[in-house]
């Protein structure tokens, strides 16, 4: 019951508000949907302390419905719930609680509130059905659910071309992804006959051995499998090469990108990989590719990060790097350690974005860091929270004291990449490095830009600026708290000594290995590394935006290439649109002009139609109305008949 | 046997021309005319079957009855006289590939007939020669054959209904017998006295 | 003479006798009252003969020195008969009123044509045959006419006379070449003599098939039916579509199934030609009408092509189709047409497509009905139609007869065309004109009608049941 109502109280929000939005109003239809979410996410906080620390009673597994039974495939609809499950329900409901709250107050003038708020609650039913799943289908459900929902709210305007552009790409470029999901339960079902958790995974071992041909090459079956699901992750997560949908999905609402594009969806492809660790576990080359993709992810993101104008798409990069790092702690076994970032990332990244709406907001929708400046002393509350975002994700702290929630989670990431015995594990250890330089760097460019200096706002928007309502700050006191202690409070059942016991069965790693001991084990220099980086970053920020602010022009003019290729995100679209997007549209172009037009049309539903016009026509001449006519069709007939009975003869 | 022989393929030769004539005539009295002169040879021909009471009947109903009221009507209505008229000669050719085919068809028919006794000689009623033709009709129509009877009395019943329903109209104005009405008349009911003044009218 | 011989056919002579009595009545007895009241006399002998069959009190056997034939097919397709005459004249009662032609011969003339009907499908030798096919036809002949002031009507009477004769001609030198082959007019001899391959009585076969296609209006010897059924009043138009058409169609399947199994190789030939014809040009032609009349006409040709496709395996299960195809194909028409009588705009009623547009604003539940009753004729599941059309072409498939089943889709796929259109009319079409108020009576026959078409699907074993037991008798 408890876990029923926790999945299901977003979805009656969702369908109350969806359906009869207009007759209950938009006020009422805010509140219903933000109340059931805030019930839910107080629930999954109770579950959490329930499952994590007070029973410690894992696996539990409730079924609702029978779904489907078709030959081996049986399956229930039901609803798992472990630590990590409950750990996924806690930060997918208090963001979208959060969220909801603050929508009140950023969406108010938007006239079809009750659509946006029904989205939301729906695309927080179906994460909870991803996250509840006990199986592979139900899992693909909730998957396809939070994409439709993300489609949905991307394109929320939909008048805006921009946006809806955005939401198709979001819905194609995870199309690729979600193949490779789809083939992986494929292959699961194939190779286990069956797609519910416990079975596949109780089995996994023996896999191992199995062999599969794939273009000549041998395969172990299971890393074919694990390698399959990675790359619907990957669409999901927007790791490198199927990342370019996350930073046009920032045409969606800011509250949007908030729950769905920080804190989220996006976080799918990591619980997926978590959840699939038994399987993972067994197929170590896919562990290196996890690793190569988050660490080449993270350095990327955050380089295109360094130079972009859009205070949103910066931290859209922001994310799509933080993910990577996820990614890297999933590759090298540290399964804890990646959860554990993305439940501190969920909320200082989802306080940034907030902070970053609120601003936009101020700012009346204007975006361009450059038309922003000197704004802490407009909008000083929401200058505390960026600053409180920015410092969380910085990774601010002094090892063995105290940080903020990113200083944990992520030097953590950083230390397991250390010592990670897989040989691509120092590379990763580089990137990772480098990236949490360029990390605090473009962390606190964002910071300087917009909030320092001379304002260079236009006098109109100068004129309007003003604080957001606190229907829009209250909310983000949750995430203030969570930015702040999240790091500090669970970082011990999380990652350190209590974690087998936190995540008791939920999470399965391998007898040999030992790499969330030995993180903590590593030396003093690389402790420290980290947040030496992050200080340099600060500093440079500081000296190129406070103290010198004409210089980053001066650099981006003698850098011109290494600016440009920045700027636009290593090219990346235009080489999408070069390589596939072209030849697509030129391929479908011949299937409909001349395969479906000048073919299937033509002989197929237009021709057949004007043919049955034509002999219609002809055979209603027939009908003439004279006697002599009629009596005459029935003695050709009649003849007809015989001659082609006598010349053909007998029928069967 | 030969004059029998004769008599038949006179019969039959004088009976399809006659029915050629039938429908080629312009003038169509003459078309019925032709008619009875078929009905007559048809006629001949159950004579020399043996069959002599449906001979008779058909010359009496047919020729008698039918034929003779097919000519008043003719007459009566003053058909115009149609010349064959190019509407008939553009039917002319499909018409006549029809008619071929057909005729070939049946004369498939006629050249692959094998004469086989068991079946033919069942078709003769009775041998028994104490009955002539007709009562032995008369003998099996009223009791084996009394369904068809039947039937044949209620078609009869249906098209008489459907005669009258078809064509009596009665219009309110038009004066009709009516026995009761005529029986029901007395006296007191029919004589009015009125008295007359002198010089004026009723 | 024992008198209990005769109680196999007791119907047919209770009707018989029933029709002369109020026949005199009507002549005797005339005023204004006199049609209702002989009406109901009619309704109720034929609903007491109907529960007489119904209630299994009429003995099975032969009658008349075996040319008549009474078995579970017979009174299958008798209890069919009798439920469309009594349906068609309860509303001919409401509709003749309307159009102010209540002469009691009308009801007189369907009583004898049900007599007709009633023998055709007990007959078992050929003069019974074609005795009850002349005696179904010809008070038929005058009812299509019997609204002897319209022009329409006239014209429509006499052109079916006229080809009506000529079909009787065929069918009586087919016979008589039967006959002549066989040396016998009862159908178990004709079948026992059948044994040798000959080109004469294939040409009799065949003679005989075309006089039977005229009567269930098989193409190409269709060519009154639009014409008569445009010109007729309405529920004579329905009582055409529905009637006569089981009782030829079950003739035609006694005759071929138990005087000639022995050249079922030969007629099955003739009869997928019919039914391939008949389907595509019922459907082909129909989208063409704007009348409908004429509309219902092609499609009633369409569905005879559908149902001689149970004919042609000559098996238990295409037998069985095809029962099942009449008992729902009188629903769904009988509605249908029910439903176009219902339909009145200043009391005028309806004849073209045009004038039902808008109808769904208006009426919507005559709306919804008639587009259940189209989406069913046109074979959408989970409709009565569909199952009558799936059992239909799953007979045809079971024989091999592949491409006559796809023809038989195709059609049905064509046809689907124009019942749509009728609902696109009713749906997206503005209205200028409004409907007058319809009589409960209608009603009520019209609901219930529907309800069996649209539950059809719950339990359609009791109705396949039905047809199953009827069919059996044919092949013991």
């Amino acid at each position: 019951m408890l876990y029923s109502s926790i999945v299901f109280l977003p979805l009656i929000g969702a369908i109350l508000t969806g359906l009869f939005g207009k007759t209950i109003g938009a006020r009422k239809s805010e509140l219903i949907t933000s109340t059931l979410v805030a019930i839910s996410a107080l629930l999954s906080w109770y579950v959490l302390l329930n499952v994590g620390w007070v029973n410690g009673k894992n696996d539990q597994v409730i079924v609702i419905l029978k779904w489907l039974t078709s030959g081996a495939l049986d399956l229930s609809w039901s609803i798992r719930v472990d630590t990590l499950t409950a750990v996924m329900l806690v930060v997918v409901n208090t963001v979208s609680a959060v969220v909801h709250f603050y929508s009140i107050g950023y969406m108010h003038n938007d006239p079809s509130r009750q659509r946006f708020f029904s989205y939301l609650s729906l695309f927080t039913f179906a994460m909870l059905m991803l996250v509840t799943s006990n199986n592979f289908l139900q899992l693909f459900f909730g998957w396809e659910g939070v994409g439709l929902a993300s489609y949905l709210l991307i394109g929320f305007w939909h008048h805006k071309e921009s946006a809806n552009n955005a939401a198709i790409k979001a819905f194609i470029v995870n199309r690729v992804g979600d193949f490779g999901f789809a083939l992986g339960i494929f292959c699961i079902f194939y190779f286990f006959g069956s797609l519910d958790f416990n079975t596949v995974f109780s089995n996994a071992s023996d896999l191992v051995d199995k062999k599969i041909n794939i273009f000549g090459y041998s395969i172990s079956a299971i890393s074919f499998i694990c390698f399959l699901l990675f790359i619907g992750a990957m669409g999901k997560s927007a790791q490198f090469l199927l990342h370019t949908w996350l930073p046009d999905a920032m045409e969606g609402p800011t509250p949007v990108s908030a729950l769905i594009h920080a804190a989220t969806m996006v976080t799918a492809g990591v619980f997926l990989v978590a959840r699939c660790s038994p399987l993972y576990e067994l197929a170590p080359s896919v562990m290196s590719l996890i690793v190569f993709i988050g660490a080449t992810t993270a350095i990327f993101a955050a380089s295109v990060a360094l130079v972009q104008n859009d205070i949103k798409k910066v931290i859209a990069y922001s994310t799509c790097s933080q993910l990577g790092y996820m990614f890297v702690a999933l590759g090298v076994g540290a399964y804890q350690v990646g959860i554990f970032h993305l439940f501190t990332h969920a909320f200082f990244k989802a306080l940034l974005f907030l902070g970053a709406g609120s601003v936009i907001h101020a700012m009346s929708n204007e975006q361009d860091m450059r038309h922003m400046g000197g704004l802490r002393k407009f909008i000083p509350k929401t200058y505390i929270l960026m600053l409180v975002g920015t410092l969380a994700l910085t990774g601010f702290g002094v090892p063995g004291l105290f940080g903020m929630a990113g200083f944990y989670s992520k030097d953590a990431i950083v230390e397991a990449a250390y010592v990670s015995s897989i040989s691509i594990g120092s590379y990763a250890f580089t990137m990772l490095l480098v990236a949490a330089l360029m990390t605090s760097f473009y962390s606190w460019r964002l910071i300087f830009m917009t909030f320092h200096g001379t304002p260079r706002a236009s006098k109109e928007v100068m004129s309007h600026l003003h604080e957001s309502p606190n229907i829009m700050l209250i909310p983000l006191i949750i995430l203030v708290i969570g930015s702040i202690l999240s790091g500090y409070a669970f970082y011990d059942s999380f990652i350190y000594a209590g974690f087998k016991e936190f995540w008791a069965s939920s999470i399965f790693i391998l007898k040999d290995n030992y790499i969330l001991k030995e993180l903590h084990d590593v030396s003093y220099l690389i402790k420290w590394s980290p947040t030496i980086m992050m200080i340099i970053g600060v500093t440079f920020a500081y000296y190129l935006y406070i103290r010198n602010p004409h210089i980053p022009q001066k650099i981006a003019k003698d850098q011109e290439v290494l600016y440009s290729f920045l700027l636009n995100k290593w090219y990346f679209d235009e080489i999408y649109n070069y390589i596939f997007v072209r030849p697509a549209v030129l391929v479908g172009k011949i299937f409909w002009k001349r395969g479906d037009e000048n073919i299937i049309n033509r002989f197929g539903p237009d021709g057949i139609s004007k043919q049955v016009v034509k002999i219609t026509k002809k055979i209603v001449q027939l009908q003439s109305g004279l006697i002599y006519h009629y009596a005459f069709s029935m003695i050709i007939g009649l003849t007809f008949i015989i001659t082609f009975y006598i010349i053909v003869g007998r029928g069967s | 046997m030969i004059v029998v022989s004769l008599l038949f393929y006179l019969f039959s030769f004088i009976m399809i021309a006659s029915a050629f004539m039938v429908i080629l005539s312009r003038n169509p009295v003459h078309s019925v005319l032709f008619l009875i002169l078929c009905f007559f040879n048809s006629a001949g021909i159950f004579l020399i079957l043996g069959a002599e009471f449906l001979a008779f009947i058909l010359v009496i109903v047919y020729v008698g009855a039918v034929a003779v009221l097919f000519l008043f009507v003719v007459m009566m209505l003053d058909v115009e006289f149609k010349s064959i008229s190019s509407t008939v000669i553009s039917y002319l050719p499909i018409g006549l590939t029809i008619g071929v085919i057909v005729l070939a068809e049946l004369m498939l028919v006629l050249f692959t007939w094998k004469r086989d006794y068991s079946v033919t000689d069942n078709l003769s009623i009775t041998t028994d020669k104490q009955y002539s033709n007709t009562e032995i009709i008369g003998l099996v129509l009223y009791t084996d054959n009394i369904l068809f009877f039947q039937l044949a009395g209620l078609i009869l019943l249906a098209s008489m209904i459907g005669a009258i329903v078809l064509t009596v109209n009665h219009r309110p104005s038009a004066k009709r017998q009516d026995i009761n009405k005529q029986v029901e008349r007395d006296a007191e009911s029919s004589i009015k006295n009125i008295d007359m003044k002198p010089g004026s009218g009723i | 003479m024992n008198l209990l011989i005769f109680t196999p056919v007791l119907p047919e002579i209770a009707i018989t006798i029933v029709s002369m009595f109020l026949l005199i009545i009507g002549v005797f007895k005339k005023n204004e009252k006199t049609y209702s009241t002989i009406s109901n006399l009619a309704i109720l002998s034929l609903l007491v003969v109907l529960f007489l069959i119904f209630s299994g009190s009429v003995p099975k056997g032969v009658s008349f020195g075996g040319s008549l034939i009474t078995d579970s097919f017979s009174l299958y397709l008798k209890t069919l008969i009798l439920t469309s005459s009594i349906i068609i004249l309860i509303v001919s009662n409401i509709y003749l009123r309307n159009i102010n032609l209540l002469k009691f011969e009308y009801i007189i003339l369907v009583l004898l044509s049900v007599v007709g009907m009633m023998i055709m499908v007990s007959s078992n030798d050929l003069i019974s045959l074609y005795l009850s096919i002349e005696l179904q036809s010809l008070p038929l002949y005058v009812l299509a006419s019997i609204r002897n002031k319209s022009s329409k009507s006239t014209e429509s009477g006499l052109k079916y006379f006229v080809l009506g004769a000529l079909s009787s001609c065929i069918l009586l030198y087919g016979l008589s070449l039967i006959y002549g082959y066989t040396g016998s007019i009862y159908y178990n001899e004709i079948a026992s003599n059948l044994s040798e391959y000959d080109v004469g009585i294939l040409i009799g076969v065949a003679f005989t098939l075309a006089g039977f296609a005229f009567k269930i209006s098989a193409v190409p010897f269709h060519m009154w039916t639009p014409d008569v059924y445009e010109g007729s009043p309405t529920t004579v138009t329905a009582f055409f579509a529905v009637a006569p058409k089981i009782a030829a169609l079950g003739l035609i399947v006694r005759i071929l199934i138990t005087a000639m199994p022995n050249l079922i190789a030969d007629w099955q030939s003739i009869l997928i030609l019919l039914s391939i014809f008949s389907m595509l040009l019922g459907a082909f032609s129909a989208i063409g009408q704007r009348n409908l009349k004429r509309l219902l006409a092609y499609s009633s040709i369409s569905h005879m092509g559908f149902a001689l496709m149970g004919v042609i395996n000559g098996s238990f299960d295409g037998v069985r189709s095809l029962s099942l195809y009449m008992l729902i194909y009188l629903v769904m028409s009988l509605a249908l047409f029910i439903s176009i009588i219902a339909l009145k705009t200043n009391d005028e009623h309806i004849e073209n497509i045009e004038d039902i547009s808008g109808l769904a604003k208006i009426n919507p539940v005559m709306a919804l009905i008639i587009s259940i009753l189209l989406f069913s004729l046109a074979g959408i599941p989970p409709l009565a139609g569909f199952f009558a059309k799936f059992y239909v072409l799953y007979a045809a498939i079971d024989a091999k007869l592949y491409y006559l089943a796809i023809f038989g889709v195709l059609s049905s796929v064509i046809s689907a065309f124009y019942y749509l259109r009728i609902i696109k009319v009713m749906y997206f079409e503005e209205s200028a004109i409004s409907f007058d108020p319809i009589s409960k009576r209608l009603k009520t026959i019209i609901y219930l009608l529907t309800a069996i078409t649209l539950l059809f699907f719950l339990r359609p074993s009791i109705f396949i049941n039905f047809a199953g037991t009827a069919s059996a008798s044919l092949f013991i």
